[in-house]
């Protein structure tokens, strides 16, 4: 927006490929992921932090990335929903099982989701529906009632359990 | 072709995917992060769009500076609404309120000289990246003379209201009587009269998506490509041509995945034709993305109901009258406003009630425009008849599931031709009603109650039922009844259907593919279903009204139906055999013989050999049909009513609830619903709809709202101000069928879409209401928030709406 501002330089693994950027003050991860980087699977619900579509995970941990200020991550580890498929183009436990669950409708607010569920399930193999419900609550999803998202995230517990049911 | 065959409600001769939980095919993209939404696309010299808008109400304009913003570096253009207008013409109504005897406004894309609503856009700029735009539009100035604002119902129809649009005499854009019968009589003998007033607010379907517009020229051809959030892109193609004085074949709109849409993204928004001139004047690609606060500028569903319900003492509900008004904000063109005239016409809902007497009232006002939201008017219907019969059982003594019963249509009754003149077509309501109180464990929730409070936590139970008309077609509108559809089957076997309904992401594709499959005998897997392109799909109407299933699914399967026999007569002529000694399933034709033949084999043989075994066809393997349900009727009756609708899907809620007393806040224990959506295609696909539409009017009951100050100036500008149900917020819910077909749609389907929004949303007022019982109070305004249930349990004011 000003001719005269600083970009940054930084230095970013995303999705295991490494990246030097040099991002603009006052953009926020979103956007370069997006615009600069091309990974429009984060998506945009409401650069406010509330509704957890822009959902990804910086140095292993869940974060929204329209809250995040790309200039102040000189380097990081960064994940976004692209990255979740294995090498081989498979999905992971977690995304086959919502798949299966017929977890989303819309999808666009599975970002949120799915990450979510991944760090639940990584903490807590064997979560309450309780547990399910606080874990997913920093998301919206406006298509499902959460119904679905439940049993798709209880179907992900049970695969990453025993990964190969039969 | 054939809208209707004699065998339309019959099961398709080959079963197997109809009535499955098919995971749908186009779930994965999305998981994968791969699916594109319109947001992800951009094309080579994209630019972008801002728009400023009205910080006021009601204001004329007196100045719109644009050097501020002309000044910015990076911005490729900046216009006010008078430059825009002399390129756009006013924007054609979705559904024009004259065409139905009421007055249209002119809309414009921007306004011009006089600003009629909070959010009302006043100038453009475009500059090459979204920041630039955004940044620039913040330096436009704009110099205004604020006026009074019209900002309630009772503003609108003061004598000496301001009119909100210049020229109407008056603030009224429709007024509609629904009487039937004698209903003065009825009052008269009625043993007792209950009267009620409930007040609906206004709230939103806010998609996580919001609306996106992205307008490319091709200055070799002179066309414009839109891709965009459009649920209905051959009617904005239409209006697109208007706005823009172009012809519809130099259009084109494409539609890409939808992250959820509800009706906010039927058209009529200015930004669609808006993008579309940008990019014509600077033949460059123009994108413009809709903020949250932006989105959450679109309303819907406020209206008060003043009810009377006239009853027998043996709880026969005799008459009923409702003068109802609603809050439409300022004249738009988008289709939002006719769901205060669907409120009207679905009255009186499922019950069997003859004397009637209606009025509807369609105000305008100074809050920003509507646009459609799931149960289209149907869900305010729901919530006025519920609470008013509540209230009459708890003044009356009555029991709300006997009284409720007692009085609907029974089942026996139909087709049941309502006092307004739709057409029901199925259902069994008391059935249903009993159905979802076991499914909750109604008794056991009673006895529990009857412990009496624990903590100051007070139980209460709550039942709603709600009709919702789907698939609906207005006369002289792009409200369309019906739908077409195009199967082809390559050389490869491989089958492409290509339909004029869209999907706003909830899987109908998939279930236009199940139908398809077993039509075609051939597995699900072969098939890829196209939507949502004006280039290569037939002419359709998109989405709305829960119709895409009930007409997408109708026509491909008759046209299916046609390909499969084309194909009958390739194979019987490779084999020798008559069409009748072969059977399909799984990809083969079966002889009869032991002879058989791959599908593959068949399409090949079909494309190939024109001139022996495929001499009998006229090639290419592909059929288009129409389905255009036979029990719409749009010739008045005598009394000039329509029936508008071809299935009649209907629902009974349940929900146990506990108040705090100390705090005001509800939390919702239990939830069922027994619901009937004619057959079931795909259990996955109709358990989502219905627990979707449930968060809706569950979120819509407790906590979402759209909130103005009193000089009009929208309060509610985040999510952390419009608070959306989440997942800690949703009890579990239970849902059963209780089914019963359509007996004029395609294997007696039923919208599924709309269902549940006004229901779910009774049952949990009515529930608190059950719990408030103690304190001698109800509350009939919406939505119940802490802080109103708090007032009504201490005796404070905001408990209008009336001491029981
Ligand atoms: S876009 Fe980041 S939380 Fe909504
Ligand atoms: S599936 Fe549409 S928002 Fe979650």
């Amino acid at each position: 927006m000003d001719d005269l501002a600083q970009s940054v330089l930084v230095q970013w693994r995303v999705n295991g490929v490494l990246h030097e950027l040099d991002v603009l003050p006052g953009l926020s991860l979103l956007d370069v992921l997006r615009e600069q980087l091309n990974l429009t699977g984060t998506h945009m619900g409401c650069m406010t932090g509330h509704c957890g579509a822009c959902t990804v995970m910086i140095d292993g941990r869940i974060a929204k990335s329209c809250i995040a200020q790309a200039a102040t991550l000189p380097r990081a580890e960064i994940r976004t929903i692209e990255g979740l498929m294995g090498p081989d183009g498979r999905l992971s436990p977690v995304q086959q099982a919502f798949w299966d669950e017929a977890g989303f409708q819309c999808g666009y607010c599975a970002p949120g989701m799915l990450f979510s569920a991944i760090e639940l399930l990584a903490e807590t193999p064997d979560p309450t529906d309780a547990e399910i419900d606080s874990a997913l609550a920093g998301s919206l999803c406006r298509c499902t009632g959460y119904q679905s998202l439940r049993r798709a995230v209880r179907a992900a517990a049970r695969a990453l359990k025993d990964p190969n049911p039969d | 072709m054939a809208d209707r065959d004699p065998g339309m409600s019959a099961a398709p001769a080959t079963g197997g995917y109809v009535g499955r939980a098919v995971r749908t095919l186009e779930g994965r993209a999305p998981i994968a992060g791969a699916a594109r939404y319109s947001s992800d696309f951009s094309f080579p010299g994209q630019l972008h769009a801002a728009i400023v808008r009205s910080p006021h109400a009601r204001a004329r304009i007196l100045k719109v500076d644009l050097s501020g913003a002309r000044k910015v570096a990076g911005v490729v253009l900046a216009m006010d609404g008078r430059e825009v207008a002399a390129h756009l013409g006013p924007i054609p109504h979705y559904i024009d309120p004259a065409t139905f005897g009421g007055k249209s406004a002119e809309v414009r894309t921007m306004a011009v000289d006089h600003v009629w609503c909070y959010g009302q856009p006043v100038a453009v700029v475009v500059a090459a990246d979204r920041r630039t735009a955004r940044w620039a539009a913040s330096r436009v100035q704009v110099a205004y003379e604020v006026e009074p604002a019209v900002l309630t119902v009772e503003d609108a129809i003061a004598p000496d209201a301001p009119k909100v649009v210049p020229g109407f005499d008056d603030n009224v854009i429709m007024a509609v009587p629904f009487r039937n019968g004698d209903p003065d009589a009825a009052f008269a003998r009625a043993d007792h009269v209950v009267t009620t007033t409930v007040r609906i607010h206004r709230f939103s379907t806010q998609p996580i998506e919001t609306r996106c517009y992205n307008a490319v020229w091709e200055e070799e051809t002179e066309s414009l490509t839109l891709y965009g959030t459009a649920q209905n892109p051959h009617p904005l193609r239409h209006v697109l041509a208007k706005v823009l004085g172009m012809p519809e074949g130099r259009i084109r709109v494409h539609a890409p995945a939808i992250g959820g849409a509800f009706g906010m993204k039927m058209h009529g928004h200015p930004e669609e034709s808006l993008v579309c001139l940008l990019a014509k004047l600077l033949r460059r690609p123009v994108k413009w993305v809709e903020s949250r606060e932006e989105c959450l500028l679109i309303g819907a569903r406020e209206q008060v109901h003043h009810l009377e319900l006239a009853l027998s003492k043996e709880g026969d509900l005799l008459a009923l009258r409702d003068r109802f008004f609603a809050n439409t904000g300022a004249p738009s063109a988008c289709p939002g406003w006719g769901m205060a005239f669907l409120t009207g016409l679905t009255m009186p809902g499922p019950y069997r009630v003859r004397d009637i007497d209606v009025t509807m009232t369609a105000l305008v006002t100074n809050k920003p425009s509507w646009n459609a939201a799931r149960g289209y008017g149907k869900e305010a219907t729901a919530l006025a008849l519920e609470l008013a019969l509540d209230e009459a059982a708890r003044r009356l003594g009555f029991d709300p599931a006997e009284l409720r019963i007692r009085n609907f249509v029974p089942a026996d009754a139909f087709p049941y031709a309502s006092p307004t003149g739709l057409q029901y077509d199925s259902g069994d309501y008391a059935g249903a009603v009993r159905k979802a109180m076991a499914a909750i464990g109604w008794d056991e929730w009673r006895a529990r109650q009857a412990e009496g409070p624990r903590e100051g936590r007070y139980l209460g139970l709550g039942i709603a039922y709600e009709l919702t008309p789907e698939g609906g077609a207005l006369p002289g509108t792009m409200v369309a009844g019906y739908d077409s559809s195009t199967v082809r089957v390559a050389p490869d076997g491989s089958v492409r259907v290509l339909t004029g309904v869209t999907t706003p992401g909830t899987g109908n594709p998939t279930g236009i593919a199940q139908i398809v499959a077993d039509e075609l005998g051939c597995p699900i897997e072969w098939i890829s279903v196209v939507q949502g392109d004006t280039t290569t799909c037939p002419y359709g109407f998109g989405n709305y009204s829960g119709r895409s299933t009930i007409v997408g699914g109708g026509s491909a399967a008759l046209a299916a139906r046609a390909v499969r026999a084309q194909m009958e007569a390739v194979a019987a002529a490779m084999l020798g055999v008559g069409v009748q000694a072969l059977r399909l399933s799984d990809g083969v034709f079966d002889g009869g013989d032991g002879r058989s033949l791959a599908f593959a084999d068949v399409a090949w043989a079909a494309y190939t050999r024109a001139y022996d075994v495929a001499s009998c066809i006229t090639p290419p393997l592909e059929a288009q049909a129409t389905f255009r349900p036979p029990n719409i009727r749009h010739s008045p009756d005598a009394e000039g009513r329509i029936n508008p609708y071809p299935s009649y899907s209907n629902a009974a809620y349940a929900t146990v609830v506990e108040v705090d007393s100390a705090t005001g806040q509800v939390k919702l224990l239990a939830f069922a619903a027994a619901h009937d959506c004619g057959r079931v295609i795909n259990p996955l696909l109709v358990e989502g709809q219905a627990c979707g539409a449930i968060a809706f009017g569950l979120g819509g009951a407790l906590m979402e709202e759209i909130r103005f100050d009193a000089g009009g100036h929208q309060l509610t500008r985040s999510f952390m101000d419009y608070v959306m149900p989440r997942a800690e917020d949703m009890p579990g819910v239970t849902l059963v069928h209780h089914d019963s077909p359509n007996p004029d749609t395609y294997m007696g389907l039923k919208g599924a879409g709309e269902a549940g929004v006004g229901g779910s949303a009774a049952a949990v007022v009515n529930a608190v209401n059950d719990a408030l019982r103690p304190f001698g109070v109800a509350i009939h305004d919406l939505p119940l928030s802490p802080a109103r249930v708090w007032a009504a349990i201490h005796g404070r004011s905001g408990a209008a709406g009336g001491a029981a």
